[in-house]
């Protein structure tokens, strides 16, 4: 009996130490592919987290993770947002107002996109495409369908922008690149409803910028476009100002005579 | 110059008894028979001073001169018009710059035309022809008491010699034919009260009605893009947007002007603060709409109740729609009512649901009537 004992003590030793290796193989098994998020960065997201570490982090946190009253999580994003906010100088934030405002660019091209590529790998989300030519060959007339419908409720007819409620605006798109157009249609900054890519696919974005791009070209023959309005704003405005005149070439005539 | 002064004597004629003046004696001038003339009328020629009182002289000539080269000015300005107009390319082309010149180039050269002819025409009266002082008398008010009588009697000539009296028939004939003149112009306003004009409800119902088929059986209406596609919930992103039309044949036209909706997909914290609020309704409009949204997805007329506008400008962080015409504004996470500018009601809420096939139904039409107020709305 003492030996079966000892037998029984020795073999429940020898199940507990498989246990223990069984447990310890599965976790070398796995351990790596769970750690994967912790993977090395790309040499161009470190370049962007050193960035980040500097100018950013004061308000969106360590991580990205965003600080309570102070910066949003950038967790999800991704590099269409950083694009857009950074590259026109919305970010870094000057000051907590109605909108961030367009400012000249902190970071240069290069930077932004390291920055663009950090937040990426940080949190994944929308894209932007390579190339900074975003608009050859786009339909310029589908575009201009897709503008009309989605964009010009906000942006005017011809791209001059205009108010939003409680001191927001929707800026003027008439001098924007092409990635940054595509980026604000990607991420949807600030007030800007999102247009993601299954709402407006990439070749309608293509027509989209296409349509913005061409119009741009368009001259405004006597100088003043006047918001691009139209006939009824350019009729008033010739109303009030050549009115005026009259009435004051009147006055002087009566008093000469 | 003429300068009028206030009369002496107040019978509205010139102060003396003007002399009578032959105009065929050849011994008067004809200034002197134009002054004359002038002061028959109450006007007095007290002073005349040529502008040039050396005939021909070289001021004279160069002053002639200025107007006529003015007047050759508006001469080519004109020409120049309607050759432009003739000839100078306008039709729309592509890239084509000179076509874009058409309009302002009318405008310069008959401008310019007309800016000289004025000028020509004001420097002639002014440097050519003689200085003239002038002096009229200026009648007072109230005229004589004969002048008065003489306009009464008139009048009551004229009424006298129309004869509606000594002949009833005609201003009878007159007033029953006139009478439904007035009849058609109060037509349209008394026609809406004896005939309901909403008789066939086309103020109540909106495309998203569902469709009654042959068979007995209702379908439901399909939200569609503004080419008839249909859409899954896929493919608005969250904190997007899309106008949808109903799917329903000329759903995207003016057929179905009361139609279009917008499709809002709300991000999860947002979407449960607006089906809180939805369960309690709001304002006038107190009634239970719990199940309306389809997940985080909503959906409301995009016709502003104020005016009619497309209010379709979404702040997708303060979770606001705009309309740009007046500035409303209305809160889509509490019903779409409004918080700010002139519209008095919220915007209507379109019962969403998903078909079969994974797109976007109408569950029923608008439960609120769409668009600005009127008379008769319930």
């Amino acid at each position: 009996m003492p030996r079966s004992r000892a037998r029984r003590r020795a073999a429940s030793a020898l199940r507990l130490i498989a246990a223990l290796v069984f447990a310890g193989g599965l976790y070398t098994a796995f351990a790596p592919a769970i750690s994967a998020q912790d993977a090395p960065l790309s040499p161009a997201a470190m370049e962007g987290k050193a960035l980040f570490d500097t100018s950013c982090i004061s308000c969106h946190g360590m991580n990205g993770q965003g600080i309570e009253g102070r910066g949003p999580s950038l967790i999800g994003v991704g590099g269409a947002s950083v694009e857009f906010q950074v590259s026109t100088g919305r970010m870094p934030l000057g000051s907590q107002g109605a909108q961030a405002l367009e400012k000249p660019p902190v970071f240069n091209e290069e930077q932004t996109r390291q920055l663009a590529q950090y937040v990426q790998e940080l949190g994944g989300g929308p894209q932007l495409p390579e190339g900074n030519d975003l608009h050859s060959g786009g339909d310029i007339a589908a575009g201009g369908q897709i503008f009309r419908l989605n964009c010009s409720s906000c942006h005017a007819f011809g791209g001059g922008g205009g108010a939003l409620s409680s001191g927001k605006f929707a800026p003027r798109i008439s001098d924007t690149d092409d990635r940054v157009i595509w980026a604000a249609m990607l991420s949807g900054p600030q007030n800007m409803p999102v247009f993601g890519d299954n709402q407006l696919t990439p070749d309608q974005k293509r027509d989209v910028i296409a349509y913005i791009q061409e119009t741009l070209k368009d001259r405004d023959p006597g100088g003043f476009n006047l918001g691009r309005l139209g006939p009824t704003t350019e009729g008033l405005a010739v109303f009030v100002v050549g009115i005026t005149a009259l009435i004051f070439t009147a006055l002087w005539i009566a008093g000469k005579s | 110059m003429t300068v009028q002064t206030t009369g002496g004597n107040g019978n509205g004629h010139g102060s003396s008894v003007p002399e009578e003046i032959d105009y065929d004696d050849p011994r008067t001038t004809r200034f002197e028979k134009v002054k004359a003339a002038a002061r028959q009328d109450g006007v007095d020629i007290v002073h005349y001073e040529p502008q040039f009182p050396e005939r021909g002289s070289r001021l004279e000539k160069r002053m002639s001169r200025n107007v006529s080269f003015m007047f050759l000015l508006v001469g080519l300005f004109s020409t120049a018009f309607i050759v432009l107009y003739i000839v100078w390319p306008w039709r729309y082309k592509q890239g084509d710059v000179m076509m874009k010149y058409y309009t302002p180039l009318l405008g310069i050269t008959l401008g310019l035309a007309l800016l000289f002819l004025a000028f020509a025409i004001l420097t002639w009266g002014k440097k050519l022809l003689p200085k003239e002082v002038s002096i009229q008398d200026r009648h007072d008010g109230g005229a004589p008491e004969g002048d008065r009588r003489a306009v009464g009697q008139t009048l009551a000539y004229m009424v006298e010699e129309l004869g509606v009296k000594r002949r009833p028939l005609l201003g009878l004939a007159a007033a029953a034919g006139l009478a439904p003149v007035a009849a058609v112009v109060a037509a349209p306003l008394i026609g809406g009260l004896i005939k309901n004009p909403h008789a066939d409800n086309q103020m109540f119902v909106t495309g998203w009605a569902p469709i009654k088929e042959p068979d007995g059986s209702t379908r439901l209406v399909r939200l569609t893009r503004d080419d008839g596609t249909p859409i899954r919930p896929a493919d608005v992103s969250a904190g997007g947007q899309m106008t949808v039309f109903p799917g329903i044949p000329e759903g995207a036209t003016n057929v179905h002007a009361d139609s279009p909706t917008l499709l809002i997909h709300l991000r999860p914290d947002d979407a449960a603060v607006s089906r809180a609020n939805n369960v309690k309704g709001t304002g006038h409009d107190k009634f239970d709409r719990g199940d309306f949204m389809y997940g985080d997805y909503i959906a409301y007329s995009k016709i502003c109740t104020h005016a009619g506008c497309p209010a379709s400008l979404y702040e997708q962080q303060t979770n606001r729609l705009l309309c740009p015409c007046h500035q409303s504004q209305f809160l889509i996470t509490d019903n779409a009512k409004p918080v700010f500018g002139p519209a008095s009601r919220s915007l209507p809420q379109l019962p969403l649901d998903v078909d079969d096939e994974g797109y976007f139904v109408a569950r029923s039409d608008y439960q609120a009537t769409v668009g600005p107020d009127f008379w008769e709305r319930p």
